[in-house]
């Protein structure tokens, strides 16, 4: 009895010191080097942000107090790309920093993910690479610099990946390109029939599950309705990444055909 | 004689002794489960208190308690919609359903408009992070699959929406109307209909970068 209570005593002790320990370690330094800050420079230089007259300043100074940021966060980002990090907050990808947790790691995650980016800290400057922004590492590399699920892996080599490779574009991916992104992290119009507003839905939850959503919002702005929905419903097909067109007959579209040839009376 | 004064004396020690020592283990383990409680509450290591399996959905913001949790309230539908608008913005069984006497009285056999009635958190869910049994429908539903209304003859009950054909919040793809319309279009549609994003340069060339001697000297 009395071991056993000493044994508990231990562990407990244990634990409770490996909070405190956690809790004690504190964010990295920052300083630059020339080096580094050439190679940032050059690289922010050919940029759409630098083209757009966004400056070392516009993200890396406090608006109000003119304080110097070393390393800015989504805040700095949004202050364009409200749309972009509103959405990225609410998905997966990002809920963690909305609520308050630290930022997500793929070795979090439930799926596949490559053994070397276990480490990687989620935010937008993973994917974006932010002094280059170069929306196509964005669209596809990025992706796979993480994913390692099956369907992820099959995109190599999948028609969608052909029309990528066929019609990359700079600066951004054009609308006959199929990325990662096209489907996962739709652009959507937000904007008035005269004035369009492009934005990119960065919630990679939303047109992830359930299929439905996804058929509707992504695969039928290239496909007909019975092509997607044979194709999305279809496990074999999503995980080799449509690798064949579907041959899957779905009841529900052979019902609603006996119902329309009733309706009309043919 | 002076062995039988001595028996029950020592027997005496023997159980106080022992008796003690019980006591003290017991208050001990008691007040080191409270500095382990209390020190995982304080350096942020939550999840010893989750109750049960973390949802998919939420599993990454388990230890996150007052995301959805203020104090020992119910967790209530406003705290859900701080993230889920855009799943629940087209509702299909939403407020304004119910507030149809058709279908008011059906809440009754359901608590539809409760988040929680359906999508419980820490207990065991049957994907889509619902707890109820999958043949939930049949509450207000039985007739689909028998009765006058059936159209769905010989469908099981609690395939609606686990097969994937059925959608409870939006039933802007799955419904008869819009599957109806959209019959019979190409595989492949004469032109994709994914927005364009164009980027419209303010400059030819990059202006001169600022900031140099911050960056050297790193944050004040």
């Amino acid at each position: 009895m009395k071991q056993w209570g000493i044994w508990l005593v231990i562990m407990m002790c244990f634990l409770s010191g490996a909070f405190v320990l956690d809790a004690a370690l504190g964010p990295p330094a920052f300083a630059t080097s020339d080096a580094e800050l050439q190679a940032v420079q050059e690289q922010w230089q050919s940029s759409a942000h630098a083209l757009a007259d966004v400056n070392c300043s516009s993200c890396h100074q406090a608006e109000q107090t003119k304080k110097f940021v070393a390393l800015p966060t989504q805040e700095s980002c949004k202050s364009c790309h409200t749309e972009a990090v509103d959405t990225f907050l609410l998905g997966k990808h990002g809920i963690r920093i909305q609520e308050g947790e630290s930022p997500l790691t793929p070795a979090m995650a439930h799926l596949p993910m490559q053994t070397e980016a276990q480490d990687r800290v989620m935010n937008c400057n993973t994917c974006h690479d932010v002094h280059s922004v170069n929306t196509q590492t964005a669209a596809v590399d990025a992706c796979l610099t993480c994913h390692n699920d099956t369907h992820s892996q099959n995109f190599q080599n999948s028609k969608h990946a052909q029309l990528w490779q066929q019609d990359i574009k700079l600066p951004r991916p054009s609308a006959q390109a199929v990325s990662c992104a096209t489907c996962h992290l739709p652009r959507h119009d937000i904007g008035t029939k005269n004035k369009p507003q492009v934005v990119v839905n960065h919630n990679n939850t939303y047109t992830l599950l359930p299929r439905d959503r996804m058929a509707k919002e992504v695969c039928m702005n290239c496909h007909g309705m019975e092509y997607a929905f044979n194709s999305i419903f279809d496990d074999d097909l999503v995980v080799s990444n449509f690798a064949r067109p579907p041959t899957e007959k779905l009841t529900t579209l052979e019902m609603i055909r006996a119902s329309e040839t009733k309706r009309s009376g043919n | 004689m002076s062995q039988n004064v001595q028996v029950p004396s020592r027997n005496l020690f023997r159980k106080l002794g022992r008796l003690l020592s019980i006591k003290t283990t017991v208050i001990t383990l008691c007040l080191l489960l409270t500095v382990w409680l209390g020190a995982a509450f304080a350096f942020d290591h939550k999840t010893v208190f989750l109750p049960g399996t973390t949802s998919d959905g939420h599993v990454l913001i388990e230890a996150s308690c007052a995301s959805c949790h203020e104090g020992f309230k119910p967790v209530s539908n406003e705290t859900c919609l701080r993230c889920h608008e855009a799943e629940m913005a087209t509702d299909a069984h939403g407020a304004k359903k119910f507030r149809d006497p058709r279908w008011a009285g059906d809440l009754e056999k359901i608590a539809a408009l409760t988040c929680t009635t359906c999508h419980n958190e820490h207990v065991h869910t049957f994907g889509r992070s619902v707890n109820l049994k999958p043949d939930l429908c049949m509450a207000c539903h039985q007739g689909i699959i028998e009765g006058d209304l059936k159209s769905h003859d010989g469908f099981t009950a609690d395939g609606c929406w686990t097969a994937g054909c059925h959608n409870y919040h939006d039933h802007r793809t799955i419904s008869t109307g819009f599957l109806r319309q959209n019959l019979d279009q190409p595989d492949f549609l004469p032109l994709p209909a994914l927005p364009v994003r164009t980027v419209t340069s303010k400059r030819d060339t990059a202006p001169k970068p600022d900031l140099k001697q911050e960056f050297q000297r790193g944050p004040a």
